[in-house]
């Protein structure tokens, strides 16, 4: 091998090597900054960036409710429009009695697809910090063992656990860790996942190619995800107020 | 070591081909069934949007447990 060709592969492997550790630092969830009290509390990039989707979904609740009129115009109808589509996805799955639960589940929908979209404008999407898809996915056990407590009471509830026959709540109880756990990893893994291919994909070939698989991996792998998660928790909740 | 690392994480992202094999299948039931019954397709998508998502998540705890094997045993 002559001089040149040893150089490009040192070249090439000092590249590879920074890389691994460009990724490695990028899946820490990073530290924006400190507020300076009680020995400084530090506030993750995740939700600052929560909070900036929170902000503009606030504004554009309160701009797109401004002026209603019976007969829909303008971006009413659009806005009529995603909302009966999303009430009437999670009445096909609930029916009539879990009407109360469809503003958080839509709430839910709404943030974690804002989540993964923002990967779009260059920013880091919070769905991408393990503690986030955690919370979301606790908050969202909490709903489903809520669910099925408030249709069939405490008795109910624990009797549920022994369903379909005794010999089986072991497995049930388990449950209760499993689903949050797997709604957790699942979000988290995708968008995670989707990521990582992304920035191996734009190491390949900086231009151009990356953007067909940014469609897939940025807007149809995310809204699928968000499509799935409240989808599943739904379900689940669907399957406690039932049995 | 980092030998090592690099195989066990190679190992656990095989969960991909259970993964891939099964929700191939899915789909393929799937299309079979919206073939013989197009006005049902609306159910039929729900239920196979389900089933990936189920079989996929394997694939996702995978790549999880890959990850953290690079993570944390580096």
């Amino acid at each position: 091998m002559d001089n040149y060709t040893i150089e490009c592969m040192v070249k090439g492997a000092k590249k590879v090597e920074g890389f691994a550790s460009e990724l490695m630092s990028q899946l820490e969830s990073k530290v924006s900054f400190v507020i300076p009290i009680f020995n400084g509390i530090s506030i993750a990039t995740s939700v600052v960036i929560t909070w900036g989707i929170m902000l503009f979904l606030v504004v554009l609740s309160k701009v797109l409710v401004r002026n209603l009129k019976m007969v829909p115009s303008g971006s009413q109808v659009y806005m009529e429009a995603a909302v009966g589509w999303l009430n009437n996805f999670f009445e096909d799955i609930l029916g009539e009695e879990g009407k109360k639960y469809f503003p958080y589940l839509g709430t839910v929908a709404i943030y974690i697809g804002c989540a993964n979209l923002i990967g779009v404008l260059g920013l880091t999407p919070p769905t991408k910090d393990l503690n986030v898809t955690a919370g979301l996915s606790i908050m969202s056990i909490f709903l489903i063992e809520y669910s099925g407590f408030k249709a069939k009471g405490f008795k109910g509830w624990v009797k549920s656990f022994a369903e379909p026959m005794i010999i089986l709540a072991p497995i049930n109880f388990l449950e209760l860790f499993i689903r949050p756990l797997s709604l957790c990893m699942r979000l988290f893994g995708n968008v995670l996942g989707g990521f990582v291919v992304m920035e191996l994909i734009k190491l390949v070939a900086p231009a151009i190619i990356p953007i067909p698989f940014s469609l897939y991996f940025d807007i149809f792998d995310g809204l699928i995800q968000t499509y799935v998660f409240v989808f599943l928790t739904s379900l689940f909740m669907k399957e406690k107020m039932e049995f | 070591m980092t030998t090592l690392v690099a195989i066990g994480a190679a190992a656990a992202v095989m969960t991909g081909i259970g993964a891939g094999i099964g929700i191939g299948i899915a789909t393929s039931k799937a299309t079979e069934a919206i073939a013989k019954q197009p006005s049902a397709s609306g159910d039929i998508n729900k239920a196979l949007l389900l089933g990936c998502a189920l079989a996929e998540a394997t694939a996702i705890y995978g790549f999880v447990i890959a990850v953290l094997i690079i993570l944390f045993l580096k």
